[in-house]
């Protein structure tokens, strides 16, 4: 293509073209030794010569100068046929057709291919080009090609030629030679008069062809035919010094046979564009100094009347000599510098200068506008080369010509541009200060040639322009201008891509003719698509969009186990580029790849877009894009790609957790030293936190183990959430769980997540054998995509600790503009250094499950509880019967039950809290060790065969308060055959609950407990009130006592309550009592009083837990605490003997009656206790008839009055040891009576164990009456003494005797 | 004639933008270069290229008459020229310590001057004509209302300024010297 070289105006275009089928490296290999020939010098080329009009421009022998050769690939297109007489360096002045050829017949063939080559390129009308030929390059020839017989323009090279190179150049010199010649006859043609009037025709003049023109008026000084084109001409010396020395000596003069031509017409026109083009002769022939003469000469009469575009191309012309003349003075090794001004300001002013024409200038023709354009871009283009090639060759010296002069057909990058580091900025800084040109300025001079005037330009021409502009720009090191060209570049490309294929298809459509409706595809050429796709993603990287964020991946290739688990989803990122360019861009970018159309990367930038720029996408956008994409890899796969989209949604999954499993199926690990019988088995119920393995406690499987247990071969479920940030629904083709460790059964769901939600998802499987199961992640397929791993690492400490980590560097960061610009993209950022660690996968832990063997399973197949609930009195005894059924192919040959009721936690609680005293402590403990709400009969030998059916029950006891129970059944199947010998040390069981809602009413309310002693007063037992209540009589007053009860029913039905009581030694006896609704009944019953022995008392309360240093905390005296502790034994004992219990009257529900709430008085314990001494007093008569007991009546002694009569008082020891005992004898009214001796005190003496004493004391009744005698024994301990027990006797004294 | 101002954080993220349109004439410097432009094709590519090379504005300024001057203006054109400018900006302000760069870069028609916070925040104003004074006391009142909303601890320089506060005083500022 066209490259704006500075020096292009003094290069001759030899145009190189294939001929016949040639391969393309063949050529290239014989094109590039042609190339090689870049400037020839003038001294070789022939001089000797004619005299002819041809001589003129041909080089004068032992000149100095240089021709400067280019070489293009391309024909400029007929359009600019307008240019060839004012910019005749934009043709190809020859044409060389290369090609090899191995046999001599062909050579015709070749000759004619050659001829229709030029043809086609070049029209008939046009002056170019002036040199033709065909070079044969001889191979694989098996007799030489003979070249005598050859038409001249054949030039052909033998196979092994020995100095081919060497030959070239001399056919090259030739070549130029005959330019030059035909650069003559050009120029007699345009001296005539009618020539002249041509070239002044119009702005653009063209000349018509030879057979067009009119016969010339002065056919007299029409020159001599024509010679053939080999032939030399001759040049004599004098022809030439016939005209320059006259012009160098008078310029204003001009050229005399000119002068005279022009005086012989009538000088119609100004001679001013003859004289210039004679200079653009001139320089291309490598004549600096004759084409600066003529340059002046030209714009002397360029000036006035204001030729400008004529000016401004010789301006620009004249700006090219000095730089060809620094080139070949020694390669312009630079001697002096001017201090005042810079070398090459005289040509910048003569190029602005130019360039100010060209742009005021006012075009009435709207065809001209083309050229106009062009030639003002090709201007400030030539200028902006010529501060770029000073600026890259860092300052005026050889490298800065040679980048000017560069030929060829590919732009020419210096060395200080081309290594690996010219773009940093302190390589394009340093360049600036060695040449002192700035690039702001060289950027603001290029910016002069992008305007508007760019619409008139023909395509190729604004190609080649852009081009020139974007790599400019792009060497400058600005991006962003290059982006922004580029994307000029690919509007323009895209757009002849697309009117083309219009105008193909219109032409398809035409050469098929009307077929109906049947779908024609084209198959497009996908050549070049690559490099335009490349440009997108340039343009695209520089405006921040990364276009390859999603690869293409093969699907036919393994996909690499590589784990990466990208979290930035959670990072702050800091906000990079220009949003809204970036979405313009990236609409764009995919609307290029649909029209090329390449499928896969519309797929690729689609989706790449959508992950990098989510945040910013309209709505309306996410949906073109996401549709577009999936339209693109739908046709792709159509048309047999075998390539696949990488996942792109960002990071879908945000957790998995496995779901919890129902209770009945969650098996629970147990040691199996649980299963040996232990020793202190009881109170476990006590303790919190205690090892029975059966209770049922929820909290402690939270603590205890780290990896949630999962059964073999059962199914198991995930909870899997995913979100979905865009706007539309996102489909997943499939999505399963990656797992490893031992082999997991799970079949991948297709999926659709909602728009901008969170999804929750169960995904299922089934382990298939035991051991550990380790859950990565989520394996995630998108739609056409390849399946991608997301490993979902635990939060644990470490990795939330590095999360953090992570987050708090990427906010310290933030708002630190370090880098800024460009380089704050991500991909520039990622080249520092300080990059973290890549985390391996062995430090990340996942979610991890103990697969366990296969268990039975059991459930409840019936109960007798209806509705699951219980009704009972309280204290009711009952019992509910629950059928199991196995319902697994396991047998189960291990039941336990263990029972939750709402009474326990509180009760433990307030144990464990141990503010309670001593003896309530006991009280609670008590209450749920002996009498739990549910229990049962312990059976080891249960089992349970596959599909059997078992009945358990289970006995029920009302305690009020109770609202709820739960019923847990563990069961498993132990003795089963391990397929290796190795005992495992656990087993596994499962457990099933039965909740029960439970009412307890409560309708007898026992109050009032009361000892009374057994009335001493004599009763007869034949009375009637004595028969209907026998069970109320004893035998023996003293000792017993009366227990009494008043219970109240405060429900709705009667009850009947019995007391029994339960003696050792004593005769079982009952009280009955019939309780109607809201009355209130005593319970009587006698009791048989009982000592119990000094250290059986003086135990301590006992804890049953036992626990250990139970510190008492309320400080009781020695006293206090044997008083209690009496109180506590002696009430043990008496609800140990006595059994309460009530039955529903006329119904079958029976339960105990608690007398625990009932307290103990001290009181009621003197009652109950066995005196120490046993008292027995009687009266007897003294005198002769001594020792006979005087008469008594219904229990009343009858003695005389005023006469001696003796109380007898025995005393007996009742206890096991020996006592020393007193007694006191009262007497009431005791004025009346006299007595002997004294009452008080009365010493007995130590009585052995059982053993009886009988004291005598004599009394006389002085009057009649009623009297009262009461003798009372006490116990002598050390110095005090406390009363035992004492006997009472009414003695009556009356006249009847 | 109007005036486009973008306030671009250090990583080129615009956070505030503003279109004016003052009542002072454009200078009319157009070539006749520029006038008469063919219709090469009516696919959207042609669109694209037109309005990159500066066309759609020209056309819009002869088309629209007096009212719709500079408001048609492609908006996506004028940001791609102000990113563009960046280029310029970036290397005139690592070489001069100045913070107002007048008129740092042309293209199209358009002149670039920018402003440089001490916080690597820029100011870029695009405009037609010159004005070097009054842009240049309208960004140090710019820039005195940008230190004020910075001072803002609630917000950091990579945050789009939404305050209405903000861009009314802008605006005033724009109408009093552009």
């Amino acid at each position: 293509m066209d490259t704006h070289v500075f020096a292009s105006l003094a290069q001759i275009r030899i145009l190189l073209v294939p001929i016949g089928e040639i391969a393309q490296a063949t050529f290239e290999t014989y094109a590039s030794e042609i190339r090689s020939f870049d400037a020839l010098r003038l001294s070789d080329i022939a001089v000797e010569g004619n005299k002819d009009e041809r001589a003129r421009f041909q080089p004068k022998p032992l000149s100095a100068g240089h021709l400067h050769l280019n070489f293009p690939s391309h024909p400029p297109p007929h359009s600019h046929q307008p240019l060839s007489l004012i910019r005749p360096s934009h043709f190809p002045l020859a044409i060389i057709g290369i090609t090899t050829c191995s046999r001599s017949e062909s050579l015709p063939e070749i000759l004619s291919q050659f001829n229709g080559t030029v043809l086609d390129m070049f029209p008939p009308t046009g002056l170019y080009p002036l040199a033709r030929n065909c070079f044969v390059f001889e191979e694989g020839a098996v007799a030489g090609i003979s070249s005598n017989q050859q038409h001249p323009n054949l030039i052909i090279f033998p196979e092994n030629m020995g100095n081919r190179r060497l030959y070239v150049g001399t056919l090259l010199g030739e070549i130029c030679s005959t330019i030059f010649g035909e650069f003559g006859v050009l120029i007699q043609r345009l001296e005539s008069p009618l020539g002249n009037e041509y070239l002044n025709a119009s702005l653009f003049p063209t000349l018509p062809a030879l057979t067009d023109i009119p016969p010339s008026l002065e056919k007299k000084d029409s020159l001599p035919p024509i010679p053939s084109h080999n032939s030399q001409p001759e040049i004599s010396k004098s022809a030439l010094s016939k005209v320059a020395p006259s012009m160098k000596r008078n310029s204003s003069l001009g050229v005399p046979t000119v002068r005279k031509r022009i005086s012989g017409i009538g000088a119609a026109s100004s001679h001013g564009r003859l004289f210039k083009i004679m200079a653009d002769f001139f320089l291309l022939a490598g004549r600096t100094e004759d084409a600066m003469i003529w340059y002046l000469e030209a714009l002397q009469l360029l000036k006035s009347p204001l030729d400008s575009i004529w000016n401004a191309s010789a301006l620009e012309a004249m700006a090219t000599i000095p730089i060809l003349d620094a080139w070949s003075a020694g390669h312009g090794l630079q001697t002096s510098t001017s201090a005042a001004r810079e070398p090459w300001a005289d040509i910048a002013d003569k190029l602005i200068q130019a360039a100010a024409l060209y742009f005021k200038v006012s075009a009435t023709d709207i065809e001209n506008h083309q050229f106009l354009s062009y030639l003002y871009c090709c201007c400030i283009l030539r200028h902006t080369s010529l501060l770029f090639a000073v600026w890259s060759a860092k300052g005026w010296g050889p490298l800065a010509f040679t980048t000017m002069l560069q030929p060829g057909p590919t732009p020419y990058l210096p060395p200080t541009l081309s290594h690996s580091e010219s773009t940093t900025w302190a390589n394009l800084e340093r360049l600036s200060s060695m040449s002192g040109i700035s690039r702001t300025a060289i950027s603001s001079l290029l910016a002069q040639a992008h305007g508007p005037w760019l619409l008139h330009l023909g395509p190729r021409e604004r190609v080649s322009v852009l081009e020139a502009i974007a790599s400019t720009y792009s060497c400058l090191g600005y991006r962003r201008k290059e982006s922004y060209i580029l994307r000029e570049v690919l509007g323009c490309i895209l757009d002849l891509i697309v009117c083309g294929r219009e105008e193909d298809a219109h032409i398809n459509m035409q050469s098929l003719g009307n077929k109906g409706n049947v779908g024609i595809r084209l198959n497009e050429s996908s050549d070049g698509n690559e490099s335009i796709l490349k440009l997108l993603k340039h343009v695209c990287k520089v405006l921040g969009v990364n276009l390859d964020a999603i690869q293409m991946v093969d699907v036919t290739s393994e996909s690499s186990g590589q784990v990466e688990a990208d979290e930035d989803a959670d990072v702050y990122q800091e906000p990079f580029g220009w949003p809204e360019l970036q979405v313009g861009v990236v609409r764009e970018s995919v609307a290029v790849a649909e029209a090329l159309p390449d499928f896969l990367a519309v797929a690729q930038y689609a989706l790449s877009s959508l992950k990098t720029l989510q945040e910013f996408l309209e709505p309306g956008d996410q949906y073109h894009l996401y549709a577009t994409a999936a339209r693109a890899m739908q046709t792709a796969r159509r048309r047999g790609s075998v390539k696949a989209v990488e996942y792109w949604s960002g990071r879908p999954v945000v957790s998995i957790a496995l779901a919890p499993i129902p209770l009945i199926r969650l098996p629970i690990e147990k040691p199996l030293s649980a299963l040996q019988p232990r020793t202190s088995d009881s109170n476990v119920i006590l303790k919190k936190g205690g090892t029975d393995p059966f209770l049922y406690n929820p909290r402690r499987l939270n603590t205890s183990q780290g990896k949630p247990l999962v059964v073999q071969g059962e199914t198991l479920e995930f909870v899997v959430i995913l979100q979905n940030p865009y706007v539309f629904d996102l489909e997943l083709q499939s999505l399963s769980l990656s797992t490893s460790g031992v082999p997991f059964e799970t079949a991948p769901i297709p999926l659709v997540v909602p728009a901008r939600s969170y999804h929750r998802v169960v995904l299922s499987g089934k382990a298939r054998t035991t051991g550990s199961l380790v859950i990565r992640g989520c394996n995630v397929q998108a739609p056409g995509g390849v399946l991608r791993e997301f490993v979902l690492p635990l939060a644990t400490e470490e990795e939330e600790e590095r999360l953090a980590h992570k987050r708090s560097a990427a906010l310290c960061d933030a708002g630190r503009s370090k880098y800024s610009g460009l380089n704050s993209f991500p991909w520039e950022k990622s080249k520092s250094p300080n990059t973290e660690t890549p985390r391996s996968c062995k430090t990340m832990l996942f979610l991890e499950c103990k697969v366990v063997p296969e268990q039975p399973l059991l459930r409840i197949r019936r109960t007798t509880a209806t509705h699951g609930a219980l009704m009972l009195y309280d204290g009711e005894m009952t019992s509910i019967r629950i059928t199991l059924e196995n319902i697994s192919p396991l047998p189960i040959d291990f039941v336990r039950l263990a029972f939750d009721d709402s009474t326990i936690i509180p009760a433990q609680q307030a144990l464990a809290e141990g503010d309670m005293s001593v003896f309530e402590t006991y009280e609670t403990e008590y209450a749920l060790i002996h009498r739990p709400v549910f229990s049962w009969n312990k059976n080891d030998s249960v089992t349970i065969g596959p599909g059997r059916k078992v009945t358990l029950t289970i006995n029920c006891f009302g305690k009020v308060g109770c609202t709820e129970g739960t019923i847990h059944a563990s069961y498993s199947y132990l003795n089963r055959n391990l397929p290796e010998g190795e005992p495992s040390s656990v087993f596994h069981t499962r457990q099933l609950s039965y909740p029960l809602m439970v009412t307890v009413y409560r309708m007898l309310e026992s109050h009032g407990m009361d000892i009374l002693p057994y009335p001493s007063y004599p009763m007869e037992l034949e009375s009637r009130y004595a028969k209907n209540n026998p069970q109320l009589f004893v035998e023996d007053k003293g000792a017993w006592c009366f227990f009494c009860l008043d219970v109240k029913n405060t429900y709705g039905t009667p009850f009947e309550v019995s007391i029994e009581r339960v003696q050792e030694d004593v005769p079982w006896g009952e009280s009955l009592v019939n309780v109607p609704p809201g009355s209130t009944s005593r319970l009587v019953i006698p009791l048989k009083k009982f000592l119990l022995s000094d250290e059986h008392v003086s135990k301590p309360i006992p804890t049953l837990s036992d626990r250990q240093f139970v510190v008492d905390k309320t400080k009781l005296s020695d006293a206090e605490q044997k008083i209690q502790r009496e109180l506590f034994w002696y009430r043990e004992e008496l609800f140990k003997s006595l059994r309460c219990q009530w039955r529903e009257a006329g119904g079958t529900r029976y339960g105990d009656l608690s007398l625990r709430q009932q307290r103990l008085t001290l009181t009621m314990l003197e009652t109950l206790r066995t005196e120490k001494a046993g008292v027995q007093l009687s009266l007897m008569r003294s005198g002769d008839s001594k020792g006979i007991p005087i008469e008594q009546r219904l229990g009343k002694y009858h003695p005389p009055c005023d006469e001696l009569v003796y109380i007898q008082v025995k005393v007996t020891n009742l206890t096991n040891t020996a006592l020393v005992f007193t007694l006191d004898v009262h007497l009431d009214p005791h004025e009346l009576v006299i007595h002997d001796g004294v009452l008080c005190n009365i010493p007995v003496g130590r009585l052995e164990a059982q053993e009886s004493r009988e004291l005598e004391v004599s009394v006389c009744f002085l009057c009649h009456g009623r009297f009262e005698i009461l003798a009372s024994a006490r116990v002598l301990v050390g110095g005090s003494s406390s009363g035992t027990s004492s006997a009472r006797l009414i003695a009556v004294v009356d006249a009847n005797e | 004639m109007s005036h486009h101002l973008f306030i671009l954080s250090p990583s080129d993220t615009p956070i505030y933008n503003l279109t004016y349109s003052s009542t002072k004439p454009a200078p009319t410097t157009n070539s006749p270069l520029s006038s008469n432009l063919p219709t090469w094709s009516t696919s959207a590519f042609a669109g694209t290229l037109t309005a990159l090379s500066g066309a759609s504005s020209t056309t819009q300024h002869t088309t629209g008459g007096g009212v719709r001057i500079g408001g048609g203006q492609d908006r996506h054109v004028i940001q791609m020229i102000a990113n563009a400018s960046l280029d310029a900006i970036e290397d005139v302000m690592r070489k001069e310590g100045a913070m107002y760069l007048k008129s740092v870069d042309k293209f199209n028609e358009w002149t670039v001057s920018a402003f440089i916070t001490p916080g690597n925040t820029k100011f870029v104003l695009l405009h037609e004509a010159k004005n070097d004074e009054g842009i240049k006391s309208f960004f140090y009142e710019v820039w005195e209302l940008y230190v004020k909303t910075m001072l803002n601890p609630f917000h950091s320089n990579q945050q789009v300024i939404r305050s209405s506060t903000f861009d009314t005083r802008v605006r005033a500022s724009a109408k009093k010297y552009l």
